[in-house]
């Protein structure tokens, strides 16, 4: 199996706390991999450094071979890693199909030039990438519908549309089952199956146990800012670490 | 049948009031993408003018290429203004530091700074009184329309501006430039994590902004035949108030703030003497501010 994306002996120290401390880990091709972990573990920490957003203290991220650590976010974004946020991060005042062609712009890249003129090739690549993403998320009758007049359930697969006009090859959801209940959770679940069907490679960040454990092919635990469990469910869920960390917290 | 007096004013306060509507654009786009406000804007109207001025006592282009010449200069001037006081200032790119206090402070005094570098560097170089234009290329020709006499400029002033404005319109709707300025203004990290260069969005939004304030300094200048180095002061004020009414980030709303503004102020002129006119945009502010702290237009932007 070639790895993705490898994290190779990553740390990020803010002041002196190590919210992420040595972590090594890496997602193949094809993977659905879960990043678990108590509060203030270090899992949105890890997937901010995977995004670029907050810069590596040490240690190195490669994508597809190539050193990834410290280039802006929208270039990460540009060669093929996509994100979702664990608090929404939709356009609010924008129609759901202008959303999700922001996404289709950044990806396709936006030189001030070609930007110009829409009636472009570049346009209409744009416009046919956005109406699929639409259309995999489901929200194409609600194109013209401005965002924050959608409902909340609604909202999150908007933003997991506009991360799909990205065209990505990896997606990363933060918390994407946040804020749901149990048969949109269920919904959910198995809409991130469909998508890994479809050949995308997904790592995802959730605090419902029973969501990761249901569709997830590997698990990686983190406890204070450190890797505990990188293995299978069915072996993560009795590894004793795993289980000391998550004790006494209601999960 | 109406006073033609009154239809003249109005004519009058129309031109006004789109010569506040380009500045404030400006202010609104700029405050759209940052939240802040960008001090130095009236500078850049002064600039506008002085740059057209120059490119007539230079070499008396016609009226179309001074307006390119303006627009150029506007738009070196916008990106020259965000690349000395803004950039700097934003060594941080995550959400809280891009729209933070201290970011907020940070630029106002800078933008501020730059505003008197620019004014007094103009008064050295050419003194603080009126400059001499070449007096064909002033745009107070009067024309008859029946008994209402109005001037070429309400009419050129109307058109440029209509045309900008629509450019602008068209530019934020169905350019891919337009809908990273829109996202940034929307969800600055947001769009960052989609992939949109957001550095590029933000220079691009001082240098569109930068244009219309450039081309409103221009248009003014020869509607008046007024030029002078502090010259951009007021109407960056009365562009400010437009953009407080409209409602902070909203273009329509401001667009329709500062046409309200241009007529208030004009038709006043007729009940109180016009020094007196300029007390309208700041009851109109004070107004805004304790019944409308939204703005008129703005009550249904959530704001981040």
């Amino acid at each position: 199996m070639s790895a993705m994306l490898e994290v190779a002996d990553v740390s990020r120290r803010f002041g002196g706390l190590m919210a992420v401390d040595g972590v090594t880990t890496s997602v193949g091709e094809g993977e659905l991999v879960g990043l678990i972990g108590p509060n203030g573990a270090g899992k949105t920490t890890l997937f901010n450094l995977i995004s670029g957003f907050t810069p590596v203290s040490s240690g190195e991220i490669r994508y597809r071979g190539e050193k990834i650590s410290g280039l802006k976010p929208s270039v990460i974004a540009s060669r093929g890693i996509s994100r979702t946020f664990q608090n929404l991060r939709v356009f609010p005042n924008m129609t759901v199909f202008d959303n999700v062609s922001v996404g289709a712009v950044g990806a396709i890249g936006q030189s001030p030039w070609q930007a110009i003129r829409s009636g472009s090739k570049r346009a209409k690549e744009i416009s046919e990438r956005s109406w699929e993403a639409l259309e995999k998320v489901q929200l194409t009758r609600y194109a013209n519908e401005l965002a924050a007049n959608l409902a909340y359930g609604k909202r999150k697969y908007l933003e997991i549309g506009r991360a799909l006009a990205m065209k990505p090859d990896l997606l990363v959801l933060d918390e994407p089952a946040a804020g749901l209940n149990d048969s949109e959770t269920a919904e959910l679940a198995a809409f991130i199956k469909e998508l890994h069907a479809g050949g995308l490679t997904v790592m995802l960040v959730e605090h419902d146990m029973g969501l990761v454990m249901s569709i997830c092919e590997r698990i990686v635990v983190l406890a204070s800012g450190r890797k505990i469990a990188d293995a299978e469910p069915a072996v993560v869920r009795q590894t004793r670490e795993v289980l000391e960390a998550y004790l006494g917290v209601d999960e | 049948m109406i006073d033609p007096y009154y239809l003249q004013q109005l004519t009058i306060g129309i031109s006004l009031g789109m010569v506040y509507a380009l500045m404030a654009i400006g202010f609104t786009l700029i405050f759209g993408v940052l939240n802040v406000v960008n001090f130095a804007h009236g500078e850049v109207y002064t600039i506008g003018a002085f740059a057209g001025i120059m490119a007539i006592a230079a070499f008396g282009p016609p009226f179309l290429v001074i307006v390119f010449i303006v627009l150029a200069v506007g738009a070196l001037a916008g990106f020259g203004l965000e690349r000395l006081a803004f950039r700097p200032f934003r060594r941080f790119s995550d959400e809280a530091s891009l729209k933070s206090r201290a970011m907020r402070e940070a630029t106002l005094m800078s933008s501020l700074a730059m505003s008197i570098i620019a004014r007094e560097a103009m008064e050295l170089l050419f003194g603080s009184e009126f400059q001499t234009i070449d007096i064909s290329y002033l745009i107070n020709k009067p024309i008859e329309l029946g008994p209402v006499t109005i001037v070429n400029g309400d009419i050129i002033i109307f058109v440029v501006s209509v045309l900008m404005l629509g450019g602008l319109q068209w530019l934020l709707k169905y350019s891919s430039i337009g809908l990273s300025i829109r996202a940034v203004s929307n969800n600055p990290l947001g769009a960052k994590y989609v992939g949109i260069n957001t550095d590029r969005t933000i220079v691009l939004t001082f240098v569109i902004g930068s244009m219309m304030g450039a081309l409103a300094g221009i248009l003014v200048g020869l509607y008046y035949g007024a030029v002078f180095p502090s010259m951009g002061f007021i109407p960056g004020v009365k562009a400010f108030v437009a953009m407080v009414m409209g409602g902070l980030s909203s273009i329509p709303g401001a667009v329709i703030a500062a046409l309200v503004l241009g007529v208030a102020e004009s038709m006043s002129t007729t009940f109180v003497s016009s020094v007196w006119a300029d007390m309208v945009a700041y009851l109109f502010l004070i107004v805004t501010l304790v019944f409308f702290p939204q703005g008129l237009f703005g009550a249904r932007r959530e704001r981040v």
